[in-house]
């Protein structure tokens, strides 16, 4: 499909998917050299930006996110902003305070969160790379439900300087594709120092090469609590694996059930930080009565506009942070996560990377979502929350499908700052495997 | 978390919450906080670990100057000669 | 009764902490602001160099012990001018901690220093909204916390005064008035502590601590209980207020600041050498030169130059030859250097040639007393001579003053009374007390 015909059809693709909250009217790709799509947490500044929220609603940042400019230097066209979970605080995108995204594969069903939008946007255009951004897995686990490529770099890799915070010692933008080869290519283009955000000036330079994963380490807590589909086709994922000549091996690494824990504290903890500063001033909605003494204009603006799973977390990190409870929450999980980082270390050793499905089952339906406790929802990040508490870049391939027709995925992750040789393994996998698109009509 | 506790997190962080809310927020967190008990049995370490990789000595030097056209900024938020407008104080 | 302050200076900083908006005064409000201090989502903070270094630099003066390694946290509170309601501070690894200040010989011990960001300032409009400007947000500060030695109110406005002296001298901060001083008071006269927050300016610091004084002692008097309470200070009524509980008894729920990472600011720390303060500076001369206190304050509150051209006179030509002639003529026409715009380093010249015995006594008081004004050398000379004449001559009738002076210095009052009085106002006098000292030490 050309650039044209993907920018004339967008308003009725959109229409069937909701994978767009703010997108392009123009139909002239002028002389962009590629079309691009990215999360809505990245400011933007032609297009309204809300985080998924509507306490956002109406804003419009003065200033776009490194990850666009570049992707602008680049030659890239922005087509659209992606809905996502409020703020990135959920697994199937159904937190969205606006539109809720559809499995491409399953209208009936999620795309997976929070990056939802953007896997969606990946699986449906062709050749179109997506900026989305993960937390606790809001990248590998969309990618996973809508069957494509998607990667999530070193923490710091790739300047954070736009992206509205969820938690800021966990966020990572990485790169969603139906093509392998796209997530080196852009990745490039978007990675590397940026002053205006010192984590990202830490980091030691990313090489375009090539680096052969030779064996990679399975751990036995990543293949618990599996649906029968999953668990099928990441078995036959590794005797894949073994043709290609790759050594598997099962490990244990103990900490990772502690990683849960750890790390929803984290992020709730420095997520009720970061959204104390929506208030009713200075962007999105303004319109509470200034009459009212601050601490009720405040309380009114926010219990009006902020949703159901952003007023839990926002609870739930305040508590973990405050006198008297912070220490039992807040510094363990710290403390936690330096464990989790040790016994990544310890696996990486030995091995090229760390290997487990990405989500233990496919797609939920919405309304089957509907049915679950927060905490259940919570679990299901289990298998995606031990890399993004570590830092550590993490990438997931498609490796089969269930029944259903619908994707499954695995993740691979490596050491800090070793994303080449998920690219590499991402791009030898391709050539194996036999990627299924959606059917597209609109 | 018992309702007590609920109401004045809730306070601390500026939300308001219905009746509705409080006994649901309170069971779920109830039910979150349970599960958390796994982190008291897990394995300390003395690392402060602000960052999941070290961030050190990133400073900017004593260099003004303008970012951003202030008009720009203000161009969407209420203001009145130039004041962004806030509730009331007190 | 028990006093402590915590105190927060403005650093002189040309752009704010986290962003590179100038500091200087804007030409309106909301001009001097970007993205970061306005809090917008997605903005970041970096830190600017200056504020740690001026950071140890108060550390050091206040002999605090500098951390090793320093990081930030997030305070979160709710306030108007509070743009992203959370304010970026140093929570439990301040830049220094366990330093003393010295009020004389009195130690005011200090608990710590920490550096952080100013909000920006609020104010009220007729309808009853508030107005914000963010203008102020980012500043950075540093925040002294003492322990609670002061004993009055007199004293803590010593304290602060001197204490302010200080850091505008080490961090070289032009005096802009005492508004600028922002203080929390602690006070506690029986046993419970009461704070009084954001009193500004040294005056109100005072006033607040009297009224509190008064308040709490007619409550303990008539055998009440005073309550353990935050309260504010109304200057215009000169009166404490109790705030209502429910604004401070915020739970902060401090976090660290993942967005800027660590510092290991031990090295910068050795590389920094800060200039001493007045107050230490007044000691250190006092033990080192064996002169008297007063002579040693009296030259630094003058003028730290004038204690520095006191200081390369005595390593030149010793203790003695510092306090004739620069605690004497130097000193006493050290004010009339601002309307002659003389560069006081030529008296040195002046000194070495006494010392080598090229010139006398009395020409190297004329020498140095008309570089100083500008005076022309030879008028001088005769007016000096005249009243050097007027002074030998009362000596040479009165030879018991100079044994007395040698017990008692004041017995020099009769001499300087008399030649006051009979020269008729035709001297100074300053110029008489230098002549009279000078003569008469010149006989013993």
């Amino acid at each position: 499909m050309s650039m044209r015909s993907t920018l004339e059809t967008l308003e009725r693709v959109n229409s069937k998917y909701l994978m767009f909250h703010a997108k392009t009217s123009d139909t002239d790709p002028g002389d962009a050299r590629f079309l691009f799509s990215a999360k809505d947490n990245l400011t933007s500044k032609d297009m309204e930006t809300c985080a998924g929220s509507r306490i956002l609603e109406g804003y419009f940042p003065p200033f776009d996110a490194t990850v666009i400019a570049r992707m602008r230097e680049a030659g890239g066209k922005l087509i659209g902003k992606t809905n996502m979970d409020e703020f990135g605080f959920g697994t199937f995108s159904t937190n969205s305070g606006l539109e809720v995204p559809r499995n491409p594969f399953d209208l009936e069903r999620a795309c997976g969160g929070s990056s939802g939008g953007s896997a969606c946007a990946a699986a449906v255009f062709e050749d179109h790379p997506s900026l989305g951004v993960s937390t606790g897995g809001s990248i590998c686990c969309p990618a996973s439900f809508c069957g494509v490529y998607g990667i999530a770099p070193t923490y710091g890799r790739v300047s954070r300087y736009g992206l509205i915070d969820y938690g800021n010692s966990l966020d990572k933008i990485g790169v969603l594709s139906s093509k392998a080869g796209d997530l080196r290519r852009y990745i490039n283009i978007i990675a590397g120092r940026d002053e205006k955000d010192p984590t990202s000036c830490v980091q030691p330079e990313l090489k375009d090469e090539r680096t052969p994963v030779r064996s990679v380490a399975v751990p036995k807590e990543g293949v618990e609590g599996l649906s029968k589909n999953v668990e099928a086709a990441f078995t036959n994922a590794l005797d894949e694996l073994r043709r290609m000549g790759i050594e598997v091996e099962t490990v244990d690494m103990p900490s990772l059930k502690y990683a849960m824990p750890a790390y929803y504290v984290l992020a709730t903890s420095e997520a009720s930080t970061n959204l104390a500063r929506y208030v009713g001033m200075r962007y999105g909605r303004q319109d509470g009565d200034l009459s009212l003494k601050f601490d009720d204009y405040f309380s009114d603006v926010r219990s009006r506009y902020f949703g159901d799973e952003a007023k839990r977390r926002i609870l739930l990190g305040t508590f973990t942070r405050m006198v008297g409870y912070s220490d039992r929450y807040y510094s363990k999980a710290r403390q936690v996560r330096e464990v989790v980082i040790d016994d990544y270390k310890r696996v990486l050793r030995d091995h090229d990377a760390v290997l487990a499905p990405t989500m233990p089952f496919t797609a939920p339906r919405f309304d089957d979502i509907s049915k679950m406790s927060a905490l259940d929802s919570y679990k299901a990040d289990y298998l995606t929350v031990p890399a993004n508490l570590a830092g550590v870049p993490h990438l997931n391939v498609p490796c089969g499908y269930d029944g259903d027709g619908m994707p499954i995925g695995m993740q691979f992750v490596a050491d800090h700052w070793n994303e080449n040789a998920l690219f590499t393994m991402a791009e030898d996998w391709e050539k194996e495997f036999d990627l299924r698109r959606p059917e597209v009509s609109a | 978390m018992d309702r007590e506790t609920v109401e004045r997190v809730a306070r601390t962080a500026h939300i308001r919450l219905t009746e509705d809310e409080i006994a649901r927020y309170s069971s779920d967190l109830a039910e979150i906080l349970t599960y958390f008990e796994l982190l008291d049995e897990a394995p300390g370490n003395d690392r402060r670990g602000i960052n999941p990789i070290e961030v050190a000595d990133v400073l900017r030097d004593d260099e003004p100057r303008m970012e951003m056209d202030p008009d720009v900024l203000l161009r969407d938020m209420e203001t009145y000669e130039r004041y962004v407008r806030g509730p009331r104080l007190s | 009764m028990k006093i402590g302050l915590e105190i927060h200076v403005q650093l002189p900083t040309k752009s704010k902490m986290f962003c590179s908006c100038p500091t200087t005064e804007a030409p309106g409000p909301n001009t001097h602001v970007c993205p970061t201090c306005l809090g917008m989502p997605g903005s970041r903070p970096v830190l600017n160099r200056k504020v740690l270094e001026y950071g140890i630099m108060l550390a050091k003066m206040l002999g605090c012990k500098v951390a090793d390694t320093a990081w930030f946290s997030r305070k979160t509170y709710f306030y108007p001018d509070m743009s992203k309601s959370v304010q970026i501070t140093q929570y439990d690894n301040p830049i220094g901690e366990g330093g003393v200040y010295y009020l004389g010989d009195k130690p005011i011990r200090i608990t710590r220093i920490h550096v952080e960001e100013d909000p920006g300032k609020t104010k009220r409009t007729g309808d009853l909204s508030s107005l914000v400007d963010y203008n102020r947000s980012g500043i950075p500060l540093a925040e002294i916390v003492t322990e609670p030695d002061m004993k009055t109110p007199a004293e803590a406005r010593e304290v602060l005064k001197s204490l302010i002296e200080d850091i505008r001298t080490v961090l070289d901060i032009p005096g802009d008035g005492e508004r600028s001083i922002r203080c929390d008071c602690n006070i506690s006269v029986g046993k419970e502590r009461v704070e009084v927050k954001n009193v500004t300016g040294l005056k109100n610091v005072e006033k607040a601590l009297t009224y509190e004084v008064v308040r709490q002692s007619k409550i303990l008097k008539a055998g009440g209980k005073v309550d353990r309470e935050t309260r504010r200070f109304d200057e215009e009524r000169g009166v404490t207020i109790s705030v209502r509980k429910k604004e401070f008894e915020a739970d902060y729920g401090y976090i660290d600041e993942p967005d800027l990472g660590v510092y290991h600011i031990r090295e910068m720390a050795e590389s920094i050498r800060i200039r001493e303060s007045p107050q230490k500076m007044a000691a250190r001369m006092a033990g080192q030169y064996g002169i008297d206190q007063k002579m040693a304050k009296q030259l630094v509150n003058t003028s730290v130059d004038l204690a520095g051209l006191f200081e390369n006179v005595a390593g030149k030509h010793g203790t003695q030859a510092a306090v004739k002639w620069v605690a004497g003529p130097v000193s006493s026409n050290w004010k009339s250097l601002d309307a002659s715009g003389a560069d006081v380093k030529g008296v040195i010249g002046i000194i070495d040639r006494f010392v080598a015995g090229e010139i006398t006594d009395t020409e190297c008081g004329i020498e140095i007393k008309c570089l100083m004004t500008g005076e022309d050398p030879e008028k001088a000379a005769e007016a000096s001579g005249d009243l050097d004449k007027i002074v030998s001559d009362y000596l040479d009738q009165n030879p018991g003053i100079v044994d007395d002076y040698r017990k008692n210095e004041k017995a020099a009052n009769k001499a300087i009374g008399f030649v006051m009085k009979s020269s008729g106002g035709r001297y100074s006098s300053s110029e008489v007390v230098d002549a009279v000292k000078r003569l008469i030490e010149s006989r013993l």
